[in-house]
């Protein structure tokens, strides 16, 4: 690495690959220094499908990110997607032996191994135990047990896991580049990381970010991760539906989503109609307006629908007090706020990256929303452990008590 | 997911074990024999019938009949059907006793050349007067094969259809499809050798293999009788965590299939699904939700799951249909009656009813026989019909109308050229419904695929 103050967050997403170079500055912010991006190829609902295609663009976006912010990239925090992830709450316990009594930072490895101890299958493998809450003697509300006298110590973690090849891709993509990735994120805690406040998490919050292949999103509950979730449908989808709805080219189906795409029903005059303008110099094509906005309404309702019953499901939806944020790409697209408040019943915020100091334009943006947010994940990793150095191995023993915040 | 118990098998496995016969005629029959013999067929009795001495002692066929011993004394019959058929007749007392004894009589035979074109209908006329069940597999010559041996082999078809239980006709150009242009022409016959192998044995397969959900002859009768012109086959299989789907996938690959995007022309089809004692639900769930994606409301699917030890963790699909080129829905329907009223005699198949055999032919031949005069003459009708239809170019049926002479109804004639318009209709929605996912893992979320677009799924209309 260049500067050892240095981060940067790499997302490759189904859309467009991402690179966030930021510096952490000496009084504990974080300075965006410059945001590298290009259009990315032979991704499909998050996950690489054509490999060299794939580590073409990578690269094209980390030299545009170096040009951009004048570092040298050697190592990246890599944000991973895609359908096969998944993940449960689990509970650990740890009873101290005979005769101590204080609770110590050997405990709290123990109880998050016990908690890691479940039966997974051969192909998977554990991306992040994330510390939910801590009990001393059956006591909640303990924010550190360490130091504290007790008996037993119980700790309840988030733990989400996914197939060991499919996460592999990704890192060898980056590893053929030559960087080296210090740590694995699932990009939903990322993205959070950057959206959400520290007393959104607290009330309770709905983060779901809509990118072109995948829908991620995460509930938090009283400022712990209670659920995480992927789903493989996006932006991508709804350009597919365009497409063959409508017959026309996906090149087409996608400008015609960005530049009039709209979700809510009954916002076109019966009968109006869009005229798509043809280069070639023949003549255009009308579409009625109202069955683009069918198709995307239809698509983009379902997908919300399909989140919500994963949270109700596990009836956390009544904890959340501050509301439903949505981000990522797809969270442009007109009306969906409405949708998605009809959907939720509470309030729902179209949220972006909070702001940081720096290249301002990638906050405004909600496709930049993860690729920032691990960033600031990698800022608050170098901060908790300021010993640093540490590689994807041991990446996960590091995060202690990270998501509490 | 429920595990299918693989102990049901023996108390439906029928005790009267079905005697197939597989029968190779002509030069190209004879290959097709020898292919289906090499990759492996069960409890049949192969029989290679042949005019040229040196093919037939070439063959590796256990039963072989030397057509001609007079006529053409040991050599080819020269591309002469007639030749072909006199030399037939000669050796029928030969032919009928080597078919003797055989329930399900499969033939296979190359159209377009002397013996095979010649011999079939009379091969296939004895062994419907020895009470079996014909199945004929024609192969139809390459286009540039000649126009004079397409003709051929139209004609040597229109005669088989009269005779036989059920025709499936491959075109050899499309099976070709799978080799490259630039391949070796050998290859390009052994693919379509191949292809037709592997539709004798799966159609074999899926009559002899115990089964939990069976598909009789009669079945596979209702969906090769209605087409007149095109098998639409299909065979896969996979082993791994994802094979319903791959084995699907490879399945609709096949060239004959066309990506399954003919499959959504066709009113009846024929999925089996085999595998070890390890099938499951949710994967024949998968097959048939993916399947029906293919077909179009009006297809009628039958289904068959086959259970085989020796597949082990493998999982194969099989998909047979066929596509009429002409507006078919009259003569499907009319074809269809005596199948139904036959019906409730396939079900007393699974006791062991030793009658079965020779019940079912006589009742299926009758009825068929008139059934025919519909479907040769809706042969006539296709060919005025081609002229407007711009797909059917490698069509070798011009000859036909003449020769046939039949008189059409007027009735139909006004009918059909409303069907084909239909028919193009509702074509084009179904093959593009994953559009770009059309490759990727589907994303299957409560039994529905989220790759399919949601207003398709939730029928919303859209213009």
């Amino acid at each position: 690495m260049a500067r050892d103050n240095i981060f940067v967050g790499l997302e490759i997403g189904t859309s467009k690959i991402c690179a966030v170079v930021a510096e952490a500055r000496h009084d504990g912010s974080l300075k965006v220094i410059g945001v590298g991006n290009a259009p990315a190829r032979g991704v499909r609902k998050g996950e690489i499908v054509d490999f060299e295609t794939a580590k073409r663009c990578v690269h094209d976006a980390i030299v545009d990110a170096e040009e951009k912010s004048d570092v040298e990239i050697s190592e990246v925090y890599l944000g991973i997607t895609g359908s096969h992830i998944r993940s449960f709450n689990n509970r650990g316990v740890v009873v101290l032996e005979e005769g101590r009594e204080e609770i110590d930072e050997q405990d709290l490895d123990d109880v998050r191994t016990n908690a890691r101890e479940v039966s997974l299958p051969m192909e998977d493998c554990i991306l992040h135990t994330i510390i939910q809450h801590y009990y001393v003697d059956g006591q909640d509300g303990v924010l550190n047990p360490v130091g504290l006298l007790g008996k037993k110590l119980e700790a309840d973690f988030h733990i989400v896991y996914g197939i060991r090849t499919r996460i592999q891709n990704a890192i060898r993509c980056v590893k053929e580049l030559e960087l080296e990735p210090a740590d694995v994120i699932i990009n939903s805690f990322a993205t959070a990381q950057a959206v959400l406040e520290k007393n959104q998490k607290q009330l309770g919050a709905v983060l779901i970010d809509i990118g072109g292949g995948t829908t991620d999103f995460v509930v938090y509950v009283d400022g712990a991760v209670k659920q995480s979730g992927v789903l493989a449908v996006g932006g991508d989808h709804v350009t597919n539906d365009i497409s063959i709805g409508l017959k026309i080219p996906t090149a087409r189906a996608e400008k015609l989503k960005v530049d009039e795409g709209n979700v809510t029903l009954g916002t076109a005059f019966p009968g109006e109609t869009i005229l798509l303008k043809d280069e070639t110099g023949f003549a255009g094509r009308e579409i009625e307006r109202e069955s683009l906005n069918q198709i995307i309404h239809s698509r983009l309702r379902e997908t919300l629908e399909i989140v919500r019953r994963q949270i109700e499901a596990d009836q956390n939806l009544h904890y959340v007090g501050a509301g439903v944020f949505i981000t990522g790409g797809c969270s442009q697209i007109r009306g969906l706020e409405h949708l998605a408040s009809d959907l939720f019943g509470m309030p729902v915020t179209m949220a972006h990256a909070l702001p940081m100091a720096g290249v301002t334009s990638a906050f405004e943006n909600p496709q930049f929303s993860t690729a920032l947010g691990l960033v600031k994940y990698a800022h608050l990793v170098q901060m908790d452990r300021p010993s640093s150095g540490g590689l994807i191995k041991n990446a996960f023993q590091k995060l202690k008590g990270m998501f509490r915040n | 997911m429920v595990q299918l118990n693989r102990q049901y098998d023996r108390e439906i496995n029928p005790g009267e074990p079905i005697h197939i016969k597989v029968v190779g005629i002509g030069g190209a029959g004879s290959n097709i024999l020898d292919r289906v013999m090499l990759d492996g067929i069960d409890a049949a009795d192969l029989v290679a019938i042949n005019t040229d001495v040196q093919s037939l002692t070439a063959s590796v066929a256990a039963h072989k009949v030397q057509l001609g011993r007079n006529l053409t004394r040991g050599l080819g019959s020269g591309g002469d059907p007639e030749l072909g058929y006199a030399a037939a007749e000669e050796a029928s007392d030969e032919i009928r006793s080597v078919l003797q004894g055989g329930t399900v009589i499969f033939l296979s035979v190359g159209l377009g050349g002397g013996t095979g074109s010649g011999a079939a209908p009379l091969v296939a006329q004895i062994a419907k007067e020895e009470n079996t069940l014909v199945l004929a597999f024609a192969a139809v010559p390459f286009s540039f094969e000649g126009r004079r041996r397409c003709a051929q082999a139209e004609e040597s078809l229109t005669r088989l259809r009269a005779v036989a239980d059920a025709v499936v006709c491959f075109e050899n150009d499309r099976m070709a499809e799978i080799t490259l242009p630039r391949m070796g022409i050998h290859e390009a016959f052994a693919a379509a050798d191949l292809t037709i192998s592997q539709s004798i044995r799966s159609v074999a397969g899926l009559l002899q293999r115990p089964g939990l959900l069976r598909i009789g002859f009669d079945d596979v009768c209702a969906v090769l009788r209605s087409g007149d012109a095109r098998a639409l086959f299909g065979y896969g299989d996979a082993e791994g965590e994802n094979r319903a789907h791959d084995a699907l996938a490879k399945a609709l690959k096949n060239p004959l299939m066309n990506r399954g995007a003919l499959l959504a022309e066709a009113f009846h089809a024929i999925v089996h699904i085999c595998g070890g004692a390890n099938v499951t639900l949710g994967e024949v769930q998968i097959i048939m939700e993916e399947l029906n994606r293919h077909i179009n409301d009006q297809t009628q699917l039958f289904m068959g799951i086959g259970i085989e030890p020796r597949m082990g963790n493998r999982l194969s699909v099989s998909i047979l249909s066929s596509l009429s080129n002409s507006a078919e829905k009259p003569v499907t329907q009319l074809a269809k009656k005596p199948i139904y009223t036959l019906e409730p005699m396939p079900k007393p198949e699974l006791k062991p009813e030793p009658a079965r055999p020779a019940a079912l032919p006589e009742a299926s031949s009758t009825p068929a026989l008139p059934d025919r005069a519909p479907l040769v003459e809706s042969v006539a009708e296709r060919s005025d019909e081609e002229l407007m239809l711009p797909r059917t170019e490698s069509e070798p049926q011009r000859p036909q109308p003449v020769r046939l002479a039949a008189k059409p109804e007027p009735k139909n004639q006004t009918a059909a050229p409303k069907k084909v318009e239909a028919k193009q209709e509702t074509l084009q929605f179904e093959p593009v419904s994953r559009g770009r996912f059309e490759k990727s893992e589907p994303t299957i979320i409560d039994g529905q695929d989220l790759d399919v677009p949601t207003f398709l799924r939730k029928n919303v209309k859209v213009r």
